[in-house]
């Protein structure tokens, strides 16, 4: 039979998160390296919609496909050390906005980029990881490289947890150098080398509040300094900084009956170019058995326009851009992961379908012609050596 | 699946682990951990180990000397401020001093001024500890962690298997049982819990999925004198047997709460009991003096 609970009655909420701050019920706070090594590979396919004659000049064209694998692999060294190793390949093709005009009838229709750009990005991650009583550091170096695009960054991150174990505060900082060399020929670009700074920081507290229930916080900051235009869209000048803010807000609940967990994870971004956005996810983490969890999930996102975004760019002002991305508009994404272990392996399965509309957000705006939808498929297979 | 079972002898009885593991050599690695923190526990709390912390407590009685102690320790004294206050004063870790008076092996009932002459001894609100350190203000004064070890060490095998890979884990130390999740084929773990009176028949069979079951009874000490039973279980301010319930057994998420709230029950008089176990809302089976079975366990559809 079920324990059945009656969390009401004092003494036995008394006795119960009495019993709580002993060591034994806090495996789950207790900062250790992870005892065996793991390695993990993912392969994505991210798949938009194409576009369709009345929204483009020349009639429907194709957008953008990437396919991405990603190998992960984490190991103990020493006591209290672990390193990871993350690499990622991706390749992209395809064709994305060049710029929006004016129809016959006045309605605005994007022009593609025409000839198909293709692209191939390798990125290399190494994270070494410190692990104490109390909570652990991190710091790692990520170096990014693509035929048009050099980035190098390092980042510092730790958590700290509070003598009961119920509290995590946590921190990071990072910097990333990047470097952009446009790759000519398919359209004409707007610089021909270009660099940029982005420095960032973090800081969230993560405390337990019941035996079933977890809520966190988090600010950050970011600042970006450099050329911040996007050099393959015509008619495009963006400021040379940007300062952006999130704040966000997450809660875990788990259901003992349903063997389920709720996340519910809120965040909302605003920045110095007048662009804002609310997120909201909702996810339903399902432990069918022991070996399988499924994970339906939904994503509601809203965004303010950027102060200089008009979809026919007003090229007599200082800053203009017609980019889709910095338009108003609203989008859901929704979608299942599937997870199933097998003895060491772990293979998962995901689905997600990202829709967007003008009309669907809380802010007002110009629709842009040039808003996408797409299709994202997963595949993972995750190995744990023990 | 394989199913594995281990035997073993911890804190004065015999101890077991019963598990399902898909890998017998990672097994093998979870018992070594969960056996060797059962006696980590035992070597820290038992007061029958000289060099135990316990002991170094008691031996320092009277002296004004404060012996240091570490968060768990720290931990399982609020925990049993808790209970002692929760229990109105009833579940005290310093009454066992109270046993120097009470043999019940002898068949004698001790004097009224024996106990008197013990009771100062008596006292939760005596003891003064914090964070850093305990004392026991008065020469002779004992404490005993056996009224919550034996759980908490259950829970703490049950959280080392499953920590080391066993999904699927039953721990019983003498009675005191904590699951780690429940057996792949049904619903959880049987378990049957002993009649008071006839040992080797059952009172109850129960299921436990997950979390902890424990059982106090007077059963295991007792005697009787013209025709009245004197059980073990003594209250810290008469200091006589409560002469409440013969057993008790709870379900908890922990076992640690579950052995605490049967405590509790068996301290209070019969009726008080009752009252507990009700007002706690877990499921619980309690047995009065005249062998008559109360509690939502069994009508939940146990036998």
């Amino acid at each position: 039979m079920a324990a059945q609970k009656n969390d009401r009655n004092p003494a036995l909420m008394a006795l119960t998160s009495s019993a709580l701050l002993l060591p034994a019920y806090q495996s789950v706070q207790a900062d250790a390296p992870p005892e065996f090594a793991e390695a993990g590979m993912q392969y994505s396919k991210y798949k938009e919609d194409d576009i369709t004659g009345k929204k483009a000049f020349g009639g429907g064209s194709e957008r953008f496909d990437i396919d991405v694998a990603q190998f992960h692999l984490l190991a103990p060294v020493l006591d209290d050390w672990s390193v990871a190793v993350d690499v990622a390949w991706e390749d992209m093709s395809g064709a994305s906005p060049w710029f929006v005009g004016e129809s016959a009838s006045g309605d605005p229709k994007v022009i593609m980029s025409g000839a198909s750009i293709e692209d191939t990005r390798t990125e290399v991650s190494v994270t070494t990881r410190y692990y104490f009583d109390r909570g652990n550091g991190g710091l790692s170096l990520t170096y990014s490289d693509e035929d048009d695009y050099e980035s190098k960054a390092v980042a510092f991150d730790g958590a700290f947890n509070s003598a009961d174990g119920m509290t995590t505060y946590s921190g990071a900082i990072s910097y990333s150098d990047d470097h952009i060399d446009p790759t000519q020929g398919a359209v004409p670009t707007n610089t021909t080398s270009a660099s940029k700074d982005i420095y960032s920081a973090w800081a969230g507290v993560t405390r337990i509040v019941s035996k079933r229930a977890i809520v966190r916080f988090g600010l950050s900051y970011t600042y970006r300094d450099g050329f911040l235009t996007d050099p393959y869209k015509f008619r495009d000048s963006r400021p040379d900084e940007r300062k952006e803010w999130v704040a966000s807000g997450g809660y875990r609940r788990y259901f003992e009956e349903q063997n389920s967990a709720l996340h519910v994870d809120y965040r909302y971004f605003n920045d110095d170019w007048d662009v804002q956005s609310h997120t909201l996810d909702v996810a339903w983490v399902w432990d069918y058995s022991p070996a399988v969890t499924y994970t339906p999930f939904i994503r509601y996102y809203t965004q303010h326009e950027a102060e200089f975004f008009n979809n026919l760019a007003q090229r007599d002002q200082r800053y203009f851009a017609d980019d889709y991305r910095l338009s108003a508009f609203g989008a859901f994404s929704y979608g299942l992961r599937a997870s199933r272990k097998i003895q060491n392996w772990e293979v998962s399965v995901d689905a997600e379908r990202y829709q967007t509309d003008e009309s669907w957000g809380v802010f007002s705006g110009e629709e842009s012609p040039g808003l996408v939808d797409f299709w994202r498929y997963g595949i993972g297979l995750n190995y744990i050596f023990k | 699946m394989q199913r594995v079972d281990h035997s073993f002898k911890a804190m004065g009885g015999p101890a077991r682990f019963r598990m399902e593991v898909d890998d017998v050599g990672l097994a093998d690695v979870a018992v070594t951990a969960a056996v060797a923190e059962v006696e980590r526990l035992e070597r820290k709390y038992s007061r029958y180990l000289d060099d135990s912390l316990t002991s170094r407590i008691n031996r320092a009685a009277g002296t004004d000397e404060v012996i240091p102690v570490d968060a768990e320790t720290a931990g399982l004294l609020h925990y049993a401020t808790t209970v002692w206050r929760e229990s109105g004063g009833l579940f005290d870790l310093t009454s066992g001093v109270l046993r120097r008076a009470w043999d019940f092996r002898s068949g004698r009932l001790p004097g009224q001024s024996e106990i008197d002459a013990i009771l100062p001894l008596v006292g939760w609100d005596k003891v003064r500890w914090d964070e850093q350190g305990v004392s026991l203000p008065l020469k002779d004064m004992e404490l005993d962690f056996g009224g919550c070890v034996k759980e908490y060490a259950a829970d703490s095998a049950a959280a080392q298997l499953q920590r080391h890979g066993v999904q699927c884990a039953l721990v019983d130390l003498a009675g005191d049982m904590a699951a780690a999740g429940a057996p792949l084929h049904g619903p959880g773990w049987p378990i049957g819990i002993r009649h008071p009176r006839a040992r080797d028949s059952a009172a109850a069979t129960v299921i436990l999925p997950k979390g902890g079951l424990a059982s106090s009874g007077d059963y295991e000490r007792c005697m009787e004198i013209d025709g009245v039973r004197y059980g073990h279980i003594l209250n810290p301010t008469t200091g006589w047997p409560v002469g409440g319930l013969v057993a008790v057994s709870v379900l908890a998420d922990q076992c640690l709460v579950a052995g605490s709230a049967a405590t509790v029950g068996m301290l209070k008089p019969a009726s008080q009991g009752l009252e507990w176990l009700e007002g706690l809302g877990l499921p619980w089976l309690a047995i009065d003096m005249d062998l008559q079975c109360h509690g939502n366990l069994l009508e939940a559809g146990s036998h």
